[in-house]
């Protein structure tokens, strides 16, 4: 029968009072995904036997009293365009249908040494380009809490996976929101951590400055818990920093209200929830101020260039030679236009196409460059915007879940989706998203909060403060479903 | 700004090989963004920098160093044709 899980602390407890195994909190986890995948369609792939074999040598060092950690024993599941050595990694795409990992990915070998259990492979937007999971090669994954809406993109798998109990958590990727928004719409915590903090090593590249992994969760303190064994500085990442982490010496927060993100555009059951935070912060005695970013507004036009003209640099690397298909032709040349015809869905050849215009001679000053230098432009507003609050609060997501079919008949309308969630990408600000209410229609509602860089750990400790005084306790229907039955 | 876009060239550039659907279907959408994105020329950028890296850090390179690393082998093993520890690929030149 399907529970809701505990936090992975009260989990480690159990463990360490020998209230309960990792295998077999494993076997409860694989038996949710058994009857949740048929509906959900979360994981692409699930690892039952190494999973219950680490498992059981998790529960050795528990009766040993030599756990490693925290996270020892703790069955959470992969993104698939993250690298585990061995297994498949195939970005949702049929190009790389049939490419097997040869190593691990940095935060893959940290979350190994921590004991972690893998329960499999999530679903995804093909090469994490989507906001609904829709453009995955092997189907949609479904809302758990209304299989008649989308789980949100491009972490769908990861979100569900952890709303409906089938992991006790999950690593995604974000580039423009795709850790946030999904976990918005599936009732469940999203964090971004700061560009460079967390190492993108073995994470298959779609924008490079922009790409982040972050962890998919059930609460907060599940979040500082995942994100303090994956971050830190990696040599094999370029980008990687060594974080100097802020504190917040104050317990009177400042908070500024994004007035861009709190207009027409965004719904009004999800600038509600904004509101209703705000008054909780207000009664705790934080101050709460009106804040205006004029170039906000321009963060989704700045993306639609940045993002596809890095990922068509970053997926020229497919051409049917040194891995996934290849559709056989008389030259290499029509070899690989067939191979990249065929393996790339439609989704993933617009993002290529727009992004060669980008940068092809002639184009590249007016739109490539001239994108640089309106993201500089918004990344110096954001700075100063940090003088004088500690942290910025508005929506995740202009709407909650929304059905299929719904966006995918003009390219913008999907895309206003991560209106909220873009600039904190742009400006590699750490944005964590916690789920605060529902909807008319019972899905999930949420607001993000966005701290300037580094102050990852402060953010957390706010975004927990907020998880406090909202007490979000709702499930989705499938776990209620199935425990009524 | 959009007006010059020709999806036979850009498909040509991207190594793409379209459909003449898809042609259709792409070139409607790749409008519709572009138009979208044009709002950003109206926004002073002339004495803006760029910074590629969000929070300004220099890219640094890895010292010359010999290191364990992957495997030749295991580097290879996802290609669709090897011999003698090369890749093979179809006649470059017709």
């Amino acid at each position: 029968m399907a529970e809701k899980i505990p936090s992975i602390s009260k989990i480690n407890e159990l463990f360490q009072n020998k209230e309960m195994k990792p295998s077999e909190l494993f076997e409860q986890v694989y038996e949710t995904a058994s009857y949740t995948e048929s509906v959900l369609h979360a994981h692409l792939e699930l690892f039952y036997d190494e999973g219950l074999k680490l498992s059981k040598e998790s529960d050795k060092r528990y009766t040993k009293n030599e756990s490693f950690g925290l996270l020892d024993g703790i069955p959470i599941a992969i993104k698939d365009n993250i690298n585990i050595y061995g297994y498949k990694t195939t970005c949702s795409s049929k190009m790389l249908s049939n490419y097997v990992s040869p190593y691990d990915a940095t935060v893959v070998t940290s979350l190994k040494k921590a004991g972690t259990i893998f329960t499999g492979k999530t679903n995804l937007d093909e090469f994490a380009m989507g906001s609904s999971t829709e453009n995955s090669a092997y189907g949609p994954t479904k809302n758990p809490w209304n299989p008649n809406f989308v789980p949100g993109g491009s972490s769908g798998g990861s979100a569900a996976v952890v709303s409906a109990g089938s992991a006790v958590a999950s690593l995604g990727s974000d580039t423009g929101g795709s850790i946030r928004q999904p976990a918005s719409f599936c009732g469940v915590v999203g964090f971004k951590p700061t560009y460079g903090t967390v190492s993108r090593y073995g994470l298959i590249a779609f924008a490079s400055s922009l790409d982040q992994i972050g962890p998919i969760t059930n609460t907060v303190d599940d979040t500082r818990i995942i994100f303090n064994e994956i971050q830190g500085y990696d040599s094999k990442d370029a980008t990687s920093i060594t974080p100097e982490y802020t504190k917040l010496e104050n317990k009177k927060i400042k908070v500024g209200i994004l007035k861009e993100l709190m207009q027409e555009g965004v719904s009004n059951e999800s600038q509600n929830e904004v509101n209703k935070v705000v008054n909780l912060l207000k009664e705790k005695g934080h101050d709460v101020t009106e804040i205006s970013l004029p170039l906000t507004e321009m963060a989704l036009s700045v993306y639609y260039l940045i993002a596809p003209a890095e990922c068509s640099a970053n997926l020229s690397r497919f051409d049917g030679v040194r891995y996934g298909i290849r559709e056989d032709a008389s030259t290499s040349y029509e070899m690989m236009n067939k191979t990249r015809s065929v393996g790339f869905g439609e989704e993933v050849k617009k993002r290529i196409l727009l992004g060669t215009y980008a940068l092809s001679a002639g184009y590249f000053d007016e739109y490539y460059g001239r994108a640089l230098k309106v993201r500089s432009k918004i990344i110096t507003d954001f700075k100063t915007a940090f003088d004088e609050v500690d942290f910025i609060l508005s929506p995740t997501t202009p709407t909650p879940a929304f059905g299929f079919g719904e966006k995918t008949k003009n390219p913008l309308e999907m895309y206003l989706s991560d209106l909220c969630t873009i600039p904190a990408n742009l400006a590699g600000l750490p944005a964590i998203s916690i789920p605060t209410g529902l909807s008319e229609n019972n899905l999930p509602l949420s607001v993000q909060i966005m701290g300037k860089p580094c102050s990852d750990y402060s953010l957390i400790d706010f975004a927990e403060s907020i998880e406090e005084m909202v007490e979000f306790n709702f499930s989705p229907n499938l776990l209620k479903e199935n425990n009524e039955s | 700004m959009s007006e010059n876009f020709n999806i036979d060239d850009i498909s040509n550039l991207a190594s793409i090989e379209l459909s003449k659907d898809e042609k259709a279907k792409l070139q409607k959408d790749l409008q519709i963004i572009l138009e979208h994105v044009d709002a950003l020329k109206n926004i002073d950028v002339k004495d803006e920098k760029i910074d590629i890296h969000p929070l300004s850090k220099v890219l640094e390179l890895r010292k010359d160093e010999s290191k364990e690393s992957l495997k030749h082998e295991d580097a290879m093993m996802n290609s669709p044709e090897t011999k003698d520890g090369h890749f093979v690929v179809p006649p470059s030149i017709e």
